[in-house]
């Protein structure tokens, strides 16, 4: 076969026809996906409002996380870590000022980290506690279902299964809240939704 | 030639500039102009990346919100339809990153049970040809099929594909090279099952 007759091959085969219904529908159903979705509000005018924002947004994010650090040290760590993950306000807070942004507050020995998103593409679900440990090194974090991350010095992917439990994937594991003492590699691994908070 | 061509062709109309205009000052029926303006090229191109027409639907909604959030990046140097194909084609491979994740985790869980695991659809009801056309284009690495789907079906040069893909001309070339060398040879029927 050459590239001509590839090309025919490739070319002889058409998308699938839609309805004219649905071609006249379909711009609508965008509007309506923009109107029902938080980030799809019209874009400012002004370029500097956007800058300004985000710039206040982060400082008093950085402000709200120092202050929440600062609150609960003194505390165990894994207490600490729980307390200020599932602290709902502080998770709401967050979200509002980075709709769509937040794939997860984590919490380590280094301190609290927020992972963001390049693109607003993060949907908004019931959030989940993850606590790990690998040996000695552990990490908590609050995320949503579908977020891949680097927690504990593992990849892991977690996620929500259609019965509410939750499963956290790795390379080399699979770990799910169904079946909870199934863990290898010396992996400690604890998780839950945090169906309390309301988003 | 398709109606493809001839909604690039359109992508720097005085009305499109209004109609981008008009959008980011939150009118929504500019917006409904410039979806329906592009809506079959941005489902074509769904579509040929997924196999699935359900997908490609997601795919397609996904690419117009992201445009909309993204139009004040839209500075009019490129077509808009080049800045709405690149969108587009982002969410294809996401999509294609995301599945991929899926796919292994199901396979941990179901280990061998292959039942799981979604055949794509039929491109043009029960023709065999096409469906072996699609499942062959959807054994390609997402980047390869990007660059075939923007060249061989949606008529772009090298040149222009490589903006897209926001790659090298060079390793757009690369990739349809290889592309072509794999598609041969599972249309030809050699070595298809195992690649």
């Amino acid at each position: 076969m050459n590239d001509h007759d590839l090309e025919k091959k490739l070319k002889a085969v058409p998308v699938p026809a839609r309805a004219e219904d649905y071609w006249e529908s379909f711009p609508r159903l965008v509007s309506a996906r923009l109107r029902t979705s938080p980030a799809g509000r019209p874009v400012l005018e002004h370029r500097w409002l956007p800058r300004l924002a985000w710039g206040g947004g982060i400082a008093f994010a950085c402000l709200m996380i120092g202050f929440a650090v600062g609150h609960w040290r003194g505390r165990t760590e894994k207490n600490d870590a729980y307390a200020l993950l599932q602290n709902g306000k502080m998770l709401q807070e967050v979200l509002t000022l980075f709709p769509n942004r937040v794939r997860a507050i984590t919490q380590d020995e280094h301190g609290v980290q927020l992972v963001l998103a390049d693109q607003a593409d993060v949907p908004v679900s019931t959030p989940i506690y993850v606590h790990i440990c690998n040996g000695k090194q552990c990490s908590s974090l609050v995320t949503f279902s579908g977020q891949e991350l680097e927690i504990a010095g593992q990849k892991v992917t977690v996620l929500l299964n259609a019965e509410g439990g939750v499963i956290v994937a790795g390379p080399r594991f699979a770990w799910s809240s169904d079946q909870p003492a199934r863990v290898s590699g010396g992996l400690k691994i604890e998780a839950r939704r945090l169906s309390s908070i309301n988003l | 030639m398709s109606y493809l061509v001839k909604e690039s062709c359109m992508g720097d109309t005085d009305e499109e500039k209004i109609w981008v205009l008009q959008s980011r000052n939150g009118d929504p029926s500019a917006f409904e102009s410039l979806v329906r303006q592009h809506q079959r090229m941005v489902h074509s191109l769904t579509f040929r990346m997924t196999g699935s027409l359900a997908d490609a639907e997601d795919l397609a909604q996904e690419t117009f919100v992201r445009a909309y959030r993204q139009l004040d990046s839209y500075q009019g140097k490129a077509k808009f339809s080049t800045w709405l194909y690149r969108i587009a084609v982002n969410a294809c491979l996401n999509w294609r990153q995301r599945e991929s994740r899926r796919e292994q985790i199901h396979a941990h869980w179901a280990e061998s049970n292959d039942a799981l695991r979604p055949e794509p659809e039929t491109p043009a009801g029960e023709d065999a040809p096409a469906r072996e056309v699609q499942a062959a284009l959807m054994k390609l690495p997402a980047k390869q099929r990007a660059a075939i789907v923007l060249t061989v079906y949606d008529g772009h040069n090298h040149a222009e594909a490589a903006k897209i893909l926001g790659c090298s001309e060079t390793t757009v070339s690369w990739r349809i090279f290889a592309a072509r060398r794999k598609l041969k040879r599972l249309l030809s029927g050699k070595g298809g099952r195992n690649e």
